[in-house]
C-alpha cells in the first residue's frame, strides 16, 4: 500500500542503521514516501568492545556490513545484541546507509524526523549552510518541518520510537486530509498554524520521547 | 460564443496548450503570453491553473532559456500584481514563490537597463503588494483578536519571509568584513554592488533604507510578547543568509538575539501551557544552533563573541535540565498568561437556534450562561448595560456586534427554508428584535434590553444639501412664527403636539436648551451657520485651488445665504434689520478669517520675526452679497423709502466704490433720484472712506446729458469738493 498524497518524509539518525531505519521501515510499511539518512561522519556499529567499533563509510551496502559482521569471530555477540537482526532488516529496506549532508540527489523533503538532538542540530545547521553556500539566483526555497524525536539507541527503544514516529506522522497526515470548508476558520486546516498543537498532543502521550521542532528552508 | 464555454473546457484547452509549450520550446513564450490573458478570468479553477502554469514556467523549468524567462517575467508583472490580491491561500502561496524568482530576474534586468521606468514601477508595485501583506492575515480574514492573528496563517508569513529576505539581499550591498576571516559569498551572488551607483531608478540610499526597514519588520517577530515558535525558527533560519552576505546588518540581528529571552515571554491565550512550554524549549534550541553556526563560521564580530558564547552555554544548560525531566511535569509558577482581549466564543455560527446562543460570547460551559438576566429589576439592568457600554472599547464592541451579526446572517441562511423556527430579524440599521407575539414563547427574551447602534454613515453631498434644506426650513418656520418658541413665559409655551411623553420632553428640552432664545435669535444662528459654521480652514495650502470640501461647504453656505436673501426680498421694508445683521456677520467673520490667514502666512514667511504690515484684507463674499442686496433693493424702493435706504448705507459694515456705484442707478430714476442724491450726500458727510467714490459719481453725473441731474450733481460737487 502506497499513499498517493504522502508528504515527502525522511528519518535521520547518526549512522542510518538502527533508529532511522526502524522508523523508515514502519513508515514505509504504512505507505508513506520515506527515505532515511545518517548525520555522523561514518557508520559506526558496536564492535567487540566499546573502544573498537565497527566503522564503515556511508554508502557501504547493508548486505556487505551484514556479511562482514557474521564473518567476525564475535558473531554470537552481534546476534545476541540484535546487530545481525538489525542489518538483516535494513538490507530488506534499502541498499546502503546514506549520509544526510550529501543527500541533495534525493530532492527536498517536506518533513524531516531526526532521532537524536545531535542529529537535529546537524540537520538544522546543515540547512543553514545550504542557505547561503550555493547560487540561488534561479531557484526558490522550500519550507521544511524538522522534528526531533529523541530515541535511545538500542533495539527496544528504536522499535518504540519508530511506533511513536509513525503515530506522529499519522496525525500529521490525517490533519492534512481536513477540508477547509468544514471549518469556520481556514487557520484550523493550515498545518503550519496547527503543528504546535499536534506536537503537544502527541507529546502528552509520549513523554518518554522528548521533541524538538523547527521550520527551515531549502 | 466565448461566454458559453464552460470552465472545464477552457482548462482542457489550456492543458493542451501547456503540452505544446513543454514539447515545442519555441512556442512557449507565445503560449505563456496567451495564458497570462486568462489570469483575469473570474473562475477560480482557471486562475489556479494559470498560477500553476506560471509557477512551472519559472521554477524548476528547464525548457525555457534565461533570456525568455526575463522577458516573460517582465510581461507577467501586471498579472502577478492582480493575482497577488486574490483571496485564495493556494494561489497566494504560489504567487509568493513566483514573485521571489521574478523579483530577482527583473531587478537584475532593471539594473542592467537603466531607464525602464515602467518595468521598475510595476516591479515596485508587486513588491509592495507582497510586503504589505506580511503583517496582515491575507488571504485569511482577520479574527476577533490581534493576538490570535499573530499565530494564524503562519504558512503565508513563512513564505513571505523568503520574498522579503530576497528583497533585502538584492537591495543592499554585500560588504565582506575581512577582519573576521570571512570568505566572500559565491561569485554569482547578486547584490546592490552589481548596480551602477549612478543608476537613475535603483538609488543606493533608497534601496538600503528599505532593506533596513524590511529587516526590522521581519525581526519584529522576536519582540512579540508571545512565542510563535514556527515563525521564530523560520526567521532565524532565514536570517543566516543576511548574517553571511550582509555584515552591515549582523549587529542588528545579533542585538535582537542577545536580548531575546524565552522566559520573558507570555503564554498566549490561544495555546495550552504545555504548548507554551514546548515552544520555549524549541525556540531556545534554534537560538543555540544559530549562535553555534555563526560562531563556527566566523560570522560574529568580536564584540559579540563573549556574550553570545555565554548565551549559548546558558541555552545548552537549560536544555539539558529539561531533557532529564518530563517537560510537562515541571512546575513553573512564573509562567504568565497574556491579557485576554478577545472573545471566548467568537464563532460566527450558532449551534443552537436560540437568542442566548446568538448573543453569547462566553465559553459554552460558562455557568453565567445559565443565568436568567430578565429576573433582575429594570434599573439594575439599565445600570449594568450602561456600565458595560462605558467600559468596553468601541473597537471591541463593534467586533462583538460583527460576530453577532454574522451569526445572525448564518442562522438566517441556514433556516431560510424552514419557517417553523422563529428567528430575530434585522432592522435597517442593525440587529433589532421582531416584536411579533410569536417570539414570546420562544424564550424569556426581554425586548426592553435591546438597543440598536446605527453605524454612522458618510453623508453624500446631496444628503448634506437635503439636511441643510431641512435646517433652513425649520429656521424660517421659527422666523415666521416666533411664538412657537417663547421662553420668557412658561405659560405661553405653545407646543402643538398632543400632551404625551414626547411633548413633555420637548417642553423640558426647550426650557433647558434655549433659555435665552429671543424672537430674532434664529438670524444669529442661521447666519453664523452660513459663515463661521461652514468655513473650512486649510493649513499649509500652497495654491489658490479650492479643495472639494471647501467647494461643497461654499455651496451649502450659499444655499443659506440665498434663503436669507429670498426672505428679505419677500418684504424689504420690514426685514432690513435681518439684512443688516446678516451682512455684518458676513463681513466680520470673513475679515477675521482672512486676517488670520494673512497673519499665518506672514509668520511663516518671517520665520518668527515680528510682522510689520499686513496687506489689506479682502472680503469678496461680503462684497458679492452686499452688492446683490443693494442691486435687488433699488427697483423696489419707493420715494418715501429714503430712511430705510440711508439706514442700510449707514449700517453696512463696509462699502467700496463698486457698492456705492449702485446708487448711480437711483439717481437716473426720476422718481427715486432724490433718494440717490440724498444718499450720496449722506455718505460724503458721514462715511469718509467712500467720500471720494461718491464725488466721482457726482462728477460723472455732472457731465451726463440729463439736465436736471447735471445741475443737482454740480451743486453738490461744488459744495463738498
Amino acid at each position: 500500500m502506497v499513499l498517493t498524497d504522502s508528504l515527502k518524509i525522511c528519518t535521520v539518525c547518526a549512522s542510518n542503521n538502527n533508529r532511522s531505519m526502524e522508523a523508515h521501515k514502519q513508515l514505509r510499511d504504512a505507505g508513506y514516501n520515506v527515505k532515511s539518512f545518517g548525520t555522523g561522519s561514518a557508520v559506526r556499529l558496536p564492535g567487540p568492545s566499546i573502544d573498537k567499533p565497527n566503522v564503515y563509510e556511508f554508502g557501504t551496502p547493508y548486505e556487505d556490513i551484514y556479511q562482514d559482521l557474521i564473518s567476525q569471530s564475535c558473531r554470537k555477540m552481534y546476534e545476541a545484541n540484535g546487530l545481525i537482526h538489525m542489518l538483516d532488516r535494513n538490507r530488506k529496506v534499502k541498499q546502503a546507509p546514506e549520509k544526510w549532508q550529501n543527500n541533495a540527489y534525493a530532492g527536498n523533503f517536506d518533513l524531516v524526523i531526526t532521532c537524536e538532538e545531535r542529529c537535529f542540530d546537524s540537520v538544522v545547521d546543515d540547512l543553514m549552510f545550504r542557505m547561503y553556500s550555493r547560487d540561488d539566483s534561479n531557484e526558490v526555497r522550500q519550507v521544511v518541518h524538522i522534528i526531533n524525536v529523541d530515541i535511545k539507541d538500542d533495539n527496544e527503544n528504536a522499535l518504540l520510537g519508530g511506533k511513536g514516529i509513525l503515530k506522529l506522522v499519522n496525525m500529521i497526515h490525517d490533519f492534512r486530509q481536513k477540508k477547509k470548508d468544514q471549518y469556520e476558520d481556514e487557520s484550523d486546516v493550515i498545518l503550519e498554524d496547527q503543528m504546535m498543537g499536534i506536537l503537544t498532543e502527541w507529546q502528552k502521550d509520549h513523554t518518554h520521547l522528548p521533541t524538538l521542532y523547527s521550520i527551515s528552508y531549502y | 460564443m466565448n461566454q458559453q464555454i464552460r470552465p472545464e473546457d477552457i482548462i482542457k484547452q489550456l492543458d493542451q496548450a501547456r503540452e505544446v509549450a513543454f514539447t515545442t520550446p519555441k512556442d512557449y513564450p507565445a503560449i505563456f503570453r496567451q495564458v497570462l490573458l486568462f489570469t483575469n478570468n473570474p473562475n477560480s479553477s482557471i486562475q489556479l491553473w494559470c498560477v500553476k502554469f506560471i509557477y512551472d514556467s519559472f521554477i524548476n523549468n528547464t525548457v525555457l532559456n534565461q533570456s525568455d524567462k526575463v522577458d516573460l517575467a517582465i510581461d507577467s508583472l501586471d498579472s502577478l500584481f492582480t493575482l497577488s490580491n486574490i483571496k485564495d491561500l493556494d494561489v497566494f502561496l504560489q504567487i509568493i514563490d513566483i514573485s521571489t524568482v521574478i523579483f530577482k530576474l527583473v531587478f537584475t534586468y532593471v539594473a542592467e537597463n537603466d531607464g525602464c521606468n515602467q518595468v521598475w514601477s510595476k516591479l515596485t508595485e508587486l513588491k509592495n503588494s507582497l510586503i504589505n501583506k506580511f503583517q496582515s492575515n491575507f488571504p485569511l480574514d482577520p479574527s476577533d483578536n490581534a493576538e490570535h492573528d499573530l499565530s494564524r496563517n503562519v504558512i503565508t508569513k513563512i513564505q513571505l519571509i523568503k520574498f522579503i529576505m530576497t528583497v533585502i539581499d538584492y537591495q543592499s550591498k554585500s560588504t565582506v568584513i575581512t577582519s573576521n576571516n570571512n570568505t566572500p559569498p559565491p561569485s554569482t551572488t547578486f547584490s546592490l554592488n552589481s548596480v551602477s551607483p549612478t543608476h537613475s531608478l535603483i538609488k543606493y540610499s533608497n534601496m538600503e533604507y528599505e532593506s533596513t526597514a524590511l529587516l526590522e519588520l521581519v525581526l519584529k517577530t522576536f519582540s512579540y510578547d508571545i512565542l510563535i515558535a514556527p515563525l521564530i525558527s523560520a526567521v532565524l533560519n532565514h536570517s543566516i543568509i543576511i548574517m553571511r552576505r550582509k555584515p552591515q546588518y549582523t549587529s542588528k540581528i545579533l542585538n535582537v538575539i542577545e536580548t531575546f529571552d524565552t522566559s520573558s515571554k507570555l503564554q498566549s491565550n490561544y495555546q495550552s501551557i504545555e504548548q507554551f512550554k514546548l515552544s520555549r524549549k524549541y525556540v531556545d534550541r534554534i537560538f543555540k544552533i544559530f549562535i553555534h553556526h555563526c560562531l563556527r563560521h566566523n560570522l560574529v564580530p568580536s564584540n559579540y563573541q563573549a556574550s553570545l558564547t555565554k548565551k549559548s552555554s546558558n541555552l545548552i544548560e537549560k536544555g539539558n535540565e529539561i531533557r532529564k525531566k518530563n517537560i510537562f511535569a515541571i512546575d513553573e509558577p512564573n509562567i504568565k498568561k497574556r491579557k485576554f482581549e478577545g472573545f471566548y466564543n467568537p464563532s460566527k455560527k450558532i449551534k443552537v437556534m436560540d437568542y442566548s446562543s446568538l448573543y453569547s460570547l462566553n465559553e459554552s460551559d460558562n455557568p453565567l450562561n445559565g443565568f436568567n438576566i430578565s429576573t433582575l429589576p429594570q434599573y439594575i439592568l439599565n445600570n449594568m448595560v450602561v456600565n458595560a457600554l462605558q467600559r468596553s472599547s468601541v473597537n471591541k464592541l463593534s467586533k462583538a456586534l460583527d460576530i453577532i451579526s454574522e451569526r445572525y446572517l448564518n442562522a438566517l441562511n441556514s433556516t431560510s427554508s424552514s419557517k417553523s423556527t422563529p428567528i430575530p430579524t434585522f432592522g435597517s440599521n442593525g440587529p433589532t428584535i421582531d416584536d411579533d407575539d410569536n417570539d414570546d414563547d420562544n424564550d424569556s427574551y426581554d425586548p426592553e434590553t435591546i438597543y440598536t447602534l446605527p453605524p454612522p454613515k458618510d453623508l453624500s453631498f446631496q444628503d448634506k444639501k437635503d439636511q441643510i434644506n431641512i435646517i433652513i426650513q425649520n429656521f424660517f418656520k421659527l422666523a415666521k412664527n416666533p411664538n412657537s418658541v417663547n421662553i420668557d413665559d412658561d405659560e405661553d409655551l405653545k407646543v402643538k403636539e398632543e400632551d404625551d411623553e414626547n411633548t413633555k420632553v420637548n417642553k423640558e428640552l426647550t426650557r433647558i436648551a434655549i433659555k435665552s432664545w429671543k424672537k430674532d435669535s434664529w438670524v444669529l444662528i442661521l447666519t453664523r451657520l452660513a459663515t463661521r459654521g461652514m468655513r473650512v480652514f486649510v493649513t499649509g495650502k500652497e495654491n489658490e485651488v479650492k479643495s472639494p470640501d471647501e467647494l461643497e461647504n461654499e455651496a451649502l453656505s450659499d444655499m443659506i445665504r440665498n434663503s436669507i436673501f429670498d426672505y428679505f426680498l419677500e418684504s424689504i421694508h420690514t426685514r432690513i434689520d435681518v439684512i443688516i445683521k446678516w451682512l455684518t456677520e458676513e463681513w466680520y467673520s470673513e475679515k477675521v478669517f482672512n486676517e488670520d490667514l494673512e497673519i499665518k502666512k506672514a509668520q511663516k514667511l518671517n520665520k518668527g520675526k515680528p510682522i510689520e504690515k499686513l496687506p489689506a484684507i479682502q472680503t469678496p463674499i461680503y462684497n458679492k452679497w452686499a452688492g446683490k442686496v443693494l442691486d435687488s433693493m433699488i427697483p423696489f424702493l419707493e420715494p418715501n423709502d429714503r430712511k430705510i435706504f440711508i439706514r442700510l448705507l449707514s449700517d453696512l459694515p463696509y462699502l467700496n466704490e463698486e457698492l456705492v456705484g449702485s446708487i448711480k442707478r437711483l439717481c437716473f430714476d426720476p422718481v427715486k433720484s432724490k433718494i440717490g442724491f440724498l444718499s450720496l450726500q449722506f455718505l460724503i458727510m458721514y462715511r469718509p472712506p467712500v467720500k471720494q467714490a461718491c464725488l466721482n459719481i457726482l462728477k460723472e453725473l455732472s457731465e451726463c446729458d440729463q439736465e436736471d441731474l447735471r445741475d443737482e450733481a454740480k451743486k453738490l460737487l461744488d459744495k463738498y469738493k
